[in-house]
């Protein structure tokens, strides 16, 4: 059993060093470098400043989840579009998305991609101030914060 | 002579699974490394290191398998990997966390774990679970009872 091991890591380590997409041996998984934007700026907004924005009300909460979680329970004033139908939902919504506010997406869970993917297709379709609240609703509910549900 | 029949085939079937496993993973580091990390089970010190070297440890105890070679140390491995993937994906599942399965693609949302992909490792359990018992507690060694020569003598 050693051996194999032994001879495998030894075929991988060389492997991945002369390979063109060889990835680093640590890599940096912190969320600032996991949730950047085309030109490689963390797209991250902490809980602090989503909820001050929320205050202010310069925000706008965007949804990445399905319809059915998102009438489960919401951000207070959170629109839906759901990731899954970004194209349909997109057209529907997209009147409401323009304005000065900054733009946040998020989803749910420490690993849930979805609001990452919608932050990236809405700076793509032109719209400049979009950031990324990680784990965004298990954290809004954990501050205790405004929801709503049903929608 | 069945016994030995039976032997050969799930040796074969599991070194398949293995090769199977591995290309994919081999072709794309990159998203290996972040299935591996969705799956929170290891620091993230140890994300990239695992998602670089486990898949070859998949391709030498498939090859191993397959080509008859080092057959205790192989099957011992085996048990221990699906061992590990099998705690790891019920775990998850128990924790609610929904990650993609990264088991034989690493294409995100390819395959999301759930009670399929756990009944599917536990037939390759199983399988490496019989050649546990036939390679390594059955009695003889397991290089003379399996070295394909002296299976036809018997």
């Amino acid at each position: 059993m050693p051996a194999i091991i032994a001879v495998a890591c030894l075929i991988g380590l060389a492997v991945n060093q002369f390979r063109p997409d060889g990835i680093a041996l640590v890599g940096d998984w912190s969320q600032d470098a996991r949730f950047l934007d085309a030109a490689g700026d963390s797209l991250v907004v902490s809980i602090e400043t989503a909820e001050q924005l929320f205050r202010q009300e310069r925000a706008l909460f965007v949804d990445a989840r399905s319809q059915r979680e998102y009438a489960a329970g919401h951000i207070r004033g959170a629109l839906s579009i759901p990731w899954q139908e970004v194209d349909r939902y997109f057209i529907e919504m997209v009147d409401r998305l323009e304005g000065p506010h900054t733009i946040i997406t998020y989803c749910d869970g420490e690993t849930c991609d979805l609001s990452h993917d919608l932050a990236l297709f809405l700076k793509e379709m032109g719209f400049e101030n979009v950031r990324v609240l990680v784990n965004g609703w298990t954290v809004w509910k954990q501050g205790g914060l405004p929801t709503d549900e049903g929608g | 002579m069945r016994g030995q029949f039976l032997y050969h085939a799930a040796r074969i079937v599991l070194g398949l699974i293995f090769l199977f496993a591995c290309y994919d993973k081999i072709l794309h580091p990159g998203e290996f490394a972040e299935v591996v990390y969705n799956y929170q089970l290891l620091p993230d010190s140890l994300v990239n290191v695992t998602a670089i070297l486990l898949p070859w440890v998949e391709l030498a105890l498939g090859l191993s398998l397959i080509f008859n070679v080092w057959i205790p140390g192989a099957v011992l491995l085996g048990n221990l990997l699906l061992v590990a993937f099998f705690s790891a994906l019920l775990f998850n599942l128990a924790r609610g966390l929904d990650v993609s399965c990264g088991c034989f693609s690493t294409a995100p949302g390819e395959e999301a774990i759930d009670h399929f992909t756990v009944l599917r490792d536990m037939s390759f359990l199983l399988v490496s679970g019989y050649l546990f018992y036939a390679a390594l507690l059955s009695g003889s060694p397991a290089a003379e009872k399996a070295a394909w020569p002296r299976a036809e003598t018997e």
